[in-house]
């Protein structure tokens, strides 16, 4: 139980860094941890299915996101990098503030955090959804990332060329 | 065997990017040349043992949900093609090994993602194919490095996000709803259910998704920047086949297999058809840019297509399909007649073109005949096509439809011939004496295409009996 | 023999002409090559009926080819001239400009002629009958700088008139409710004799009767020769003639009492003496010929045309005559013109004795085209005279005396070509090479042949006909009714002191008929008939001029309004279209979006 709860503070500040950090590139990754902490929470969830798209869709996902900034960014200077974090920073300053009134909120009505969870399906573990009900997306997946590990070397290649 | 098509281009990737000594660069485009070979030259015959799901030892050990109709294989050949033909022009115009290498390697994976695309029958999967081909496009697109280039991508990106969005939430209510992604099963619940309002939604955010990816009127926004920012080879890519697989062929694909035709959804199809025909062919006339004004003559043509989808009938989609098949082949042709053209005289802009027929009667005759063929002239392709297509439509009983599917052909006439005598006819202006006809790559590609768009309209019996009428009895009535 | 050897007969030449195209130095070879195979094949599987058929466009439209004793026969006749001819033309065409063009057009040409004998559909027929329209204007266009403008000339004609034919096929379709030739019978009453029409233009015009002729000569002077042997000496007959008969044998049933069988002779009469008269007055070897050409289809058209059975009998068998006879004829004048280097009649005359081999073969096949007693053009003609007198005195009274100008205008071309003086010029002339002998011998000794052993090809004709056509007559050996056999003996020997004393007259062998050429009356019509003045074609011309220029106005008033109001509005919605692309594309995410939601609020409502 208590497992949940630290990957329930993980998510929550992965998302929050997603959201925050001052660089597109670190967005990028921190989106990719936040679906992959999503992801374990739902298998502990019981809900494999689920959980195996949702590492297929992040992994699509993050790699559009990854060729797309590193085509479109320049690099930048420190002083740029510093000013762009100011203004995330001042852009979002509610975000944090948000989740610890949620939080207080939530503990000061101590809700119930045991919900009923369905019985885990003796069939459905994270194996043999992965090998024995989906494995031409698991194959798919491989290609879209190795695609986008690709694209993301071409483009850094001939952006370093220019 | 089917599902060596996905796995051969995938293998011959990773073996040419391991560091073996015997393999160079260059082998990548081969291995290109040869593996698009191999593909059309096996869908020419659907009869062969290869396409036989029992024999498939590999996908039956993986349990993979591959199988194959008369549609798949005639998308097969086109992609084949295209791809072949893409290798060949990526080759003349890129010099340089590295991005040679870079290019086609990107072409073994699309090549494996639309192969996906074309064979699976799991809704998910068909998900996953799409974005395999989608990430590639991007970087196809991007590798052009211009700010054009990176401009037109950055449309193609942020729409085709917003598709994947659709698709995906609609993937989601119908896993909610039907509790598998299979087609069939998916198929089976839509026929028995009754059509609450959430599968209706779920069936109008897929097709949406698709409307964006396949360029129709009004979600067509990302098409012109997207074609003419593009490097040759991979306008070519997009144009001839990307999107007719990723769009429309899904778009056919999840009709016929999994949602079935309901009339409302006729009518929409029909609807954005048919505005897509036209609105597409009344901007191509204005175009004075030689790529945006395929690039608006190919959502006309897509049009036809999704109108003949529309229909509903057998007889339609069979149209339906060997437009497909013939807008694969002459869009193709007319990309790489523009290359070669924009490739010596270094513009795009007909106004400062004329008489160059005269230097390149090859790429004069071939544009000829595809501007024919997609204008509807007997005894070409196209002609054929489009008559299926409004035959089936007065047949069903849309009247005003095919009015409007005729009349839009005049006007593709119009732009077609228009193009066709500022281009290639009248005389040779002075500055540009000096231009000659490409070299072998892309004569051969142009003279490759224009031969299976006469061959198509001429040998037209085969066609029919080959593919044609397999496609209509497979959907029936 | 299974039937798919008949697809053989139409692909070897149709490759092989294809693959000429790419093989410019060896494309005689080539032609000699699949003329010779052709013939193999049509003489394996001559004597047997053989039909193949495969389903090809659908709507009872299979690719159908048939082979019974007539196409059998046809099909013979046409690989062995087509043999022939490219033996011949191998030394002809050699050395001349754009030579592999002829050869593949040629080559492609027989395969279409075979195709359209050898279909039992008749669209697969039509396909092929077309087919042979381009081939020839491909043919005529490879000749001289003029010809091109012949070319259009004979594909306009054609044009129209297979275009009548195809209407007569669509109507026949209907009216038979079929499309394969040999399950049609047809009476000609109201409709049927309207589609009967319509197909009798489309199979004369093709064997280049009046008033379709008009190409014909302008052709001579200008295509290649080897064309001329070919197309309209040989070709044009056999298919023309041959689907006229089928026309009136098989697919409609012509009965003597009907209106269309004096219609058909009366076309054949016509022609008979028009174009004899023309070809009379002619001073250039190939263009009297090509009169001839015209002329001697009116007595094929005059025989069929009978219905009768001497008649119809007579006029294949002066098919197939005139096909021997006149191809040799046309090759003795591209003897002349290889040797001589022209052949204007002016120019020439003494090269008899230069050229005795074929001076030779002419003197005969011009004695078999004049009837002269015992080669074939005599049989023939007098079968067809047989029927032609049981029909009306008329008729065979108009044939008789094509026979008589005939017979001057040969003597008077054999006069100023061969005998007479040698002029300068040609007194270093020689004897072709033998390659273009060969052909011009064989077929003079066949002229011989047909006519001595007439048997030979009288009994396959009549086996056409079928026995209860015939009620039990054979028509082969002399002919029996020796009054007419007088006449026409009388004729030929009227036209010899004519010639005779043509020349002792004007003084020379090419002024023999001037007598006729200058009488009173007849002066005035032959300068205006020189200058094209009957020719319907021109006068089509002018009227189409005419009204072309009544269209003009039209055209300009219509061209009004599409400028003013078609393009403009057009123009306006596409710069509208221009003006909305602005290349923003948040703007195309909010079309999308709006597309997206008039997708859901329509599907969900």
């Amino acid at each position: 139980m208590k497992l949940n709860f630290v990957i329930l503070i993980a998510l929550v500040l992965f998302s929050l860094w997603t959201v925050m950090t001052r660089s597109l590139i670190r967005s990028a990754i921190g989106l990719a941890l936040t679906s992959a902490i999503l992801t374990i929470a739902m298998f502990r969830l019981n809900s494999p299915i689920a959980a195996v798209f949702e590492l297929s869709v992040c992994a699509g996902l993050i790699s559009v996101l990854f060729v797309s900034t590193i085509s479109l960014t320049h690099p930048e200077t420190r002083e740029e990098a510093m000013q762009h974090m100011k203004d995330r920073l001042t852009r979002f300053w509610y975000l944090p503030v948000i989740v610890i009134v949620a939080v207080v909120i939530l503990s000061a009505m101590r809700m119930n955090l045991h919900f009923n969870l369905p019985t885990p399906d003796a069939e459905k573990d994270v194996q043999s959804v992965m090998w024995n009900l989906r494995q031409l997306d698991l194959f798919g997946q491989i290609i879209v990332l190795l695609t986008g590990v690709f694209g993301v070397v071409i483009l850094l290649k001939e952006a370093k060329k220019k | 065997m089917i599902s060596l098509l996905i796995f051969m281009p995938f293998l011959a990737l990773l073996i040419l990017n391991i560091p073996f000594k015997d393999i160079t660069k260059k082998d990548a485009f081969w291995a290109v040349l040869a593996l698009s070979a191999l593909q059309a030259g096996i869908s020419l015959f659907p009869n062969a043992s290869f396409w036989d799901s029992a024999s498939d030892v590999i996908g039956n050990f993986f349990k993979l949900n591959l199988a194959i109709d008369s549609l798949s294989i005639v998308l097969l050949f086109c992609i084949g093609t295209v791809t072949f033909i893409t290798a060949l022009v990526a080759k003349h115009f890129i010099t340089d090994q590295k991005r040679l290498f870079n290019f086609t390697s990107l072409l073994l994976v699309i090549l494996a993602g639309m192969n996906g695309i074309v064979m699976t029958r799991d809704i998910f999967s068909l998900y996953v194919f799409i974005e395999i081909a989608a990430i590639a496009s991007f970087i196809l697109i991007a590798m052009n490095k211009d700010i054009d280039a990176i401009e037109g991508a950055f449309k193609y990106l942020i729409l085709s996000a917003i598709a994947t969005t659709m698709m995906l939430s609609s993937i989601a209510l119908i896993l909610l709803m039907v509790g598998d992604t299979d087609l069939s099963v998916i198929s089976y619940a839509m026929k028995t259910s009754e059509r609450a309002p959430i599968i209706m939604a779920a069936i109008g955010l897929f097709i949406c998704g698709l409307f964006i990816k396949g360029g129709l009127v009004p979600f067509h926004g990302w098409l012109p920047d997207a074609y003419s920012s593009a490097s040759a080879p991979a306008s070519v890519l997009l144009a001839g086949i990307v999107t007719k697989t990723v769009g429309i062929y899904t778009l056919m694909r999840i009709m016929i297999s999994a949602f079935g035709f309901d009339n409302t959804v006729k009518t929409i199809l029909m609807l954005v058809g048919t505005v897509s025909i036209v609105f597409g062919a009344l901007a191509a006339i204005g175009q004075a840019d030689f790529k945006r004004m395929l690039a608006y003559s190919s959502i006309s043509q897509v049009g036809y297509i999704v109108l003949g989808l529309g229909c509903g009938t057998g007889l339609a989609i069979a149209g339906a399909a060997f437009h497909l098949f013939n807008h694969a082949m002459f869009k193709s042709l007319l990309f790489v007649n523009s290359a070669s053209v924009e490739l010596e005289t270094k513009t795009r802009d007909m106004n400062k073109m004329t008489g160059f027929g005269q230097k390149m009667p090859v790429a004069a005759f071939t544009s000829a005949v595809a501007t024919l063929s997609a204008s509807g002239i007997p005894p070409l392709a196209g002609f054929w096509s489009k008559l299926i297509i409004v035959m089936a439509l007065w047949a069903a009983g849309h009247y005003a439809y095919a009015a409007i599917a005729v009349l839009a052909s005049v006007i593709t006439l119009a732009y077609f011939l228009s193009m066709q005598r500022r281009v290639f006819f009248g005389k040779l202006s002075g500055e540009l004496k000096d231009i000659r006809e490409t070299a072998g790559g892309l004569v051969l590609s142009a003279s490759i295409l224009a031969a299976i768009t006469i061959g198509a309209g001429v040998f037209f019996p085969f066609m029919l009996n080959v593919f044609i009428l397999p496609i209509a009895n497979m959907i029936g009535r | 023999m299974t039937p798919s050897i008949l697809l053989l007969l139409v692909l070897i030449p149709l490759i092989s002409g294809i693959a000429s195209i790419f093989m410019p130095k060896r494309a005689s070879l080539v032609s000699l090559l699949a003329t010779t195979l052709n013939l193999l094949i049509s003489i394996m599987v001559f004597k047997q009926g053989l039909s193949y058929s495969v389903p090809w466009l659908g709507f009872g439209i299979d690719l159908s080819l048939r082979l019974y004793n007539f196409s059998a026969f046809i099909i013979l006749s046409i690989s062995a001239f087509s043999f022939l001819i490219s033996l011949y033309s191998v030394v002809f065409m050699s050395g001349r400009h754009k030579s592999n063009q002829f050869f593949s057009y040629f080559l492609i040409n027989i395969a279409f002629a075979t195709g359209a004998i050898l279909a039992d559909n008749f669209i697969v027929m039509l396909f092929f009958w077309e087919g042979l329209l381009l081939t020839m204007f491909g043919m005529i266009s490879t000749g001289t700088k003029e010809a091109f403008r012949t070319a259009i000339k004979a594909f306009i004609i054609l044009g129209i008139a297979d275009l009548c034919m195809m209407v007569g096929i669509a109507l026949t379709a209907h009216l038979a409710g079929t499309l394969t030739i040999s399950k049609i019978n047809l009476p000609i009453h109201s409709l049927g004799g309207v589609a009967f029409i319509l197909l009798i233009i489309g199979a004369i015009s093709k064997s280049g009767a009046m008033p379709f002729h008009s190409w014909i000569p302008d052709a001579a002077t200008d295509a290649p020769l080897p064309f001329m042997a070919l197309v309209p000496a040989a070709f044009e007959k056999l298919v023309g003639i041959y689907f006229l008969t089928r026309i009136c044998l098989d697919i409609f049933i012509l009965d003597p009492k009907s209106w269309a069988s004096p219609l058909l002779m009366i076309i054949g009469s016509i022609t008979i003496i028009l174009a004899v008269m023309m070809a009379l007055i002619q001073k250039e070897y190939k263009r009297l010929l090509s009169y001839h050409a015209i002329s001697q289809v009116g007595y094929m058209i005059l025989g069929v045309g009978t219905a009768m059975p001497a008649g119809i009998i007579g006029g294949l068998f002066h098919m197939i005559n005139n096909a021997m006879y006149k191809s040799c004829l046309f090759l003795t004048g591209g003897s002349v013109e290889k040797s001589a280097g022209t052949t204007d009649l002016g120019k020439l005359g003494g090269i008899g004795r230069k050229m005795p081999v074929t001076f030779a073969c002419f003197i005969i096949t011009a004695a078999a085209i004049s009837g002269v007693p015992p080669f074939n053009g005599f049989f023939s003609k007098e079968l067809v005279y047989d029927g032609a007198l049981e029909r009306g005195v008329v008729f065979y009274l108009a044939a008789l005396v094509g026979s008589f100008f005939t017979a001057a205008s040969f003597l008077k071309l054999g006069h100023a070509a061969f005998l007479g003086k040698i002029s300068k010029e040609n007194e270093n002339v020689k004897e072709v090479h033998a390659a273009m002998l060969v052909p011009m011998i064989i077929i003079a000794v066949a002229c011989i042949v047909f006519g001595v052993y007439n048997y030979l090809p009288i009994s396959v004709i009549q086996s056409v006909l079928g026995e209860a056509r015939l009620e039990g007559h054979n028509f082969w050996g002399f002919p029996a009714n020796m009054t007419l056999v007088a006449l026409s003996v009388i004729v030929l020997i009227g036209a010899l002191l004519n010639h005779l004393f043509g020349v002792k007259k004007f003084g020379s062998g090419l002024k023999a008929v001037d007598h006729i050429h200058y009488a009173p009356g007849l002066s005035q019509i032959y300068a205006k008939a020189e200058k094209r003045f009957f020719d319907p074609y021109d006068i089509g011309l002018k009227i189409v001029g005419a009204i072309a220029r009544i269209g003009w106005w039209c055209d300009k008033f219509i061209d009004w309004i599409y400028d003013n109001l078609v393009v403009r509005v057009t123009y306006i919605f596409s710069d509208g279209i221009r003006f909305a692309h602005t290349g923003n594309y948040s703007f195309y995410i909010v079309w999308s979006m709006v597309g997206m939601i008039a997708v859901l609020v329509f599907l969900i409502r």
